[in-house]
């Protein structure tokens, strides 16, 4: 209980004196604050773009296949001459696919273009508009706020049906519900049946939002779905169960055996899936990390530098009074305690207002940029963690130095 | 000042080591490879390199409290290490030596604070 009063003591004694040199504690905790700020809001950034980008990756399918002309795999030896002869996958391949891949949950066609959208005198340019085939609602992860998904019929007969996205819906219907409206893309009319459910903005872009989806048998009279420009693409979801490696392996069989290739020649198809995009963004979120952390270690480096100094500051212009207090029976702990706390709450007040910082940020940033951007718990803790370090380490021998004075002494000095 | 043991050189040497050991581990707490480790591993971290600091500055002014302190973090770290499955071997290795060397002047260390 004793030990426990001193230390309340002690604890108090350095707030008081951080009190008393107001303008000496701010210009101190300055150096942890800007150190803290730099690396939080560092990693705070980071992890927000790689939370968003899996969050995108997610609504792409992490577990489907997608067959496509060209790879997504990027770089300096990119041999784009070897694909541009590919051809295009195309909508009886999926069939195909369909009743021959046993590893094969769903499969879905789809075709993409950019229209106009019109309601009466409402018009919207440059809408993505998404022809897929009927069972795209099983490949990709999306959800009906309004209305409905497109029925086995309307899909096989190509009805003019179409799902809208959110912002759409707003566009164009303001005061009224559109589901049952008609809209002309490209001036043919298609009946409104559903309205996707708000998915925000994607870091990978295309979100469901501001698109338009209809049936590719529709799409076949308005469009020509072999055409490359629409990027015909066919998706394939994998069993539960059946890894992605396995369902790709048995796909590279499948399609070489549609396509009827000989077996020294290479595919002609690419086979794509979405840990490409997580694999090639991990490697620069790596990077960004590293420098963040190089930028912040630096400014902390100083900050405990700082701190370092103002206490041995600190301990010269209090040795009298160190004298006193241990002439008057106070422990060597009590004297080390006092001004490690002192070190200690003046790093950790500078690395609370630096997470303040970055947590205005944040709320700031969301607003303005329309990701989200949040201070997570680990984050937080981390920022803790390392002002109350930063406070030990640069406080300790300063404080080890003031309870190891001798009292006579002590009291002597100027 | 109070009256200081003297301090023998392969303490010296000891502690140099240690506080190189803290330079170097320093920036590491912070580090996004020991953040992917876990929510809380980073304080852990901090703590064991906080508390190491302090027990190299008990050992360097020849304190038996120096010693105590190293042998519960060595303890601390070794567990922590061995549940994130990153034993280091030569880390190990170096701890025995600087606690074996510790424990060789550990009657001619001061009991008090």
């Amino acid at each position: 209980m004793i030990i426990l009063g001193l230390l309340g003591e002690s604890i108090s004694f350095a707030i008081n004196s951080l009190v008393v040199n107001k303008l000496r504690t701010f210009l101190s905790l300055l150096g942890i604050t800007i150190g803290i700020f730099a690396i939080i809001i560092v990693f705070t950034v980071v992890d927000s773009l790689e939370q968003n980008l899996r969050k995108s990756v997610q609504s792409l399918g992490d577990d489907v296949v997608f067959i496509q002309k060209w790879p997504w795999t990027f770089g300096p030896n990119y041999p784009w001459w070897k694909y541009m002869n590919r051809p295009v996958p195309e909508y009886p391949e999926m069939n195909q696919i369909l009743s021959k891949c046993d590893g094969a949950q769903s499969a879905a066609f789809m075709i993409s273009t950019r229209i106009t959208v019109k309601y009466k005198s409402s018009s919207i340019e440059n809408v993505t508009i998404n022809c897929a085939s009927h069972q795209y609602d099983q490949v990709k992860n999306f959800e009906i706020a309004d209305g409905r998904y497109f029925t086995d019929i309307e899909s096989s007969s190509g009805r003019p049906v179409a799902v809208i996205g959110d912002v759409l819906a707003k566009a164009l219907f303001p005061n009224q519900n559109p589901i049952g409206e008609m809209v002309k893309l490209n001036g043919a009319k298609v009946m409104v049946i559903g309205v996707f459910k708000k998915e925000g903005e994607s870091i990978l872009g295309g979100s469901v939002d501001t698109e338009v989806l209809v049936p590719v048998n529709y799409a076949k009279s308005l469009i020509d779905i072999r055409n490359e420009d629409l990027d015909p693409q066919i998706l394939v979801r994998a069993k539960s169960g059946i890894s992605n490696d396995d369902l790709i392996d048995e796909l590279t069989g499948l399609m070489r055996s549609i396509r009827k290739l000989q077996p020294r020649i290479e595919d002609n198809f690419a086979l794509n899936q979405t840990s490409l995009i997580s694999t090639q963004f991990d490697s620069l979120f790596g990077v960004v990390g590293i420098v963040g952390w190089v930028i912040g270690g630096f400014s902390i480096l100083v900050g405990g530098f700082g701190i370092a100094n103002i206490m041995f500051v600190s301990v010269k212009e209090r040795t009298n009074i160190i004298g006193i207090q241990k002439s008057l029976g106070a422990k060597n702990y009590f004297i080390l305690s006092q001004f490690l706390f002192e070190a200690v709450f003046l790093s950790l007040l500078g690395g609370m207002v630096g997470l303040l910082i970055v947590y205005l940020l944040t709320l700031a940033a969301g607003d303005s940029i329309g990701m989200e951007i949040t201070l997570s718990r680990s984050n937080v803790i981390l920022g803790f963690t390392i002002s109350i370090l930063i406070g030990v380490v640069s406080g300790f021998v300063p404080a080890y130095s003031a309870s190891q004075l001798d009292p006579v002494e002590a009291i002597r000095s100027n | 000042m109070q009256a200081s043991i003297k301090r023998p050189t392969l303490i010296k040497i000891v502690c140099i080591l240690g506080f190189i050991w803290i330079v170097f581990s320093f920036p590491s707490v912070f580090s996004p490879a020991i953040k992917k480790m876990g929510d809380w591993y980073p304080a852990l971290f901090g703590l064991i390199v906080a508390t190491s600091f302090i027990s190299y500055i008990g050992v360097w002014h020849m304190k038996r409290w120096g010693v105590h302190l190293f042998i519960i973090i060595f303890f601390l770290k070794e567990t922590l290490l061995v549940l994130v499955n990153d034993v280091n071997y030569i880390g190990i290795a170096f701890s025995f030596f600087f606690l074996f060397t510790m424990l060789r002047f550990y009657k001619r260390m001061d009991l008090n604070l």
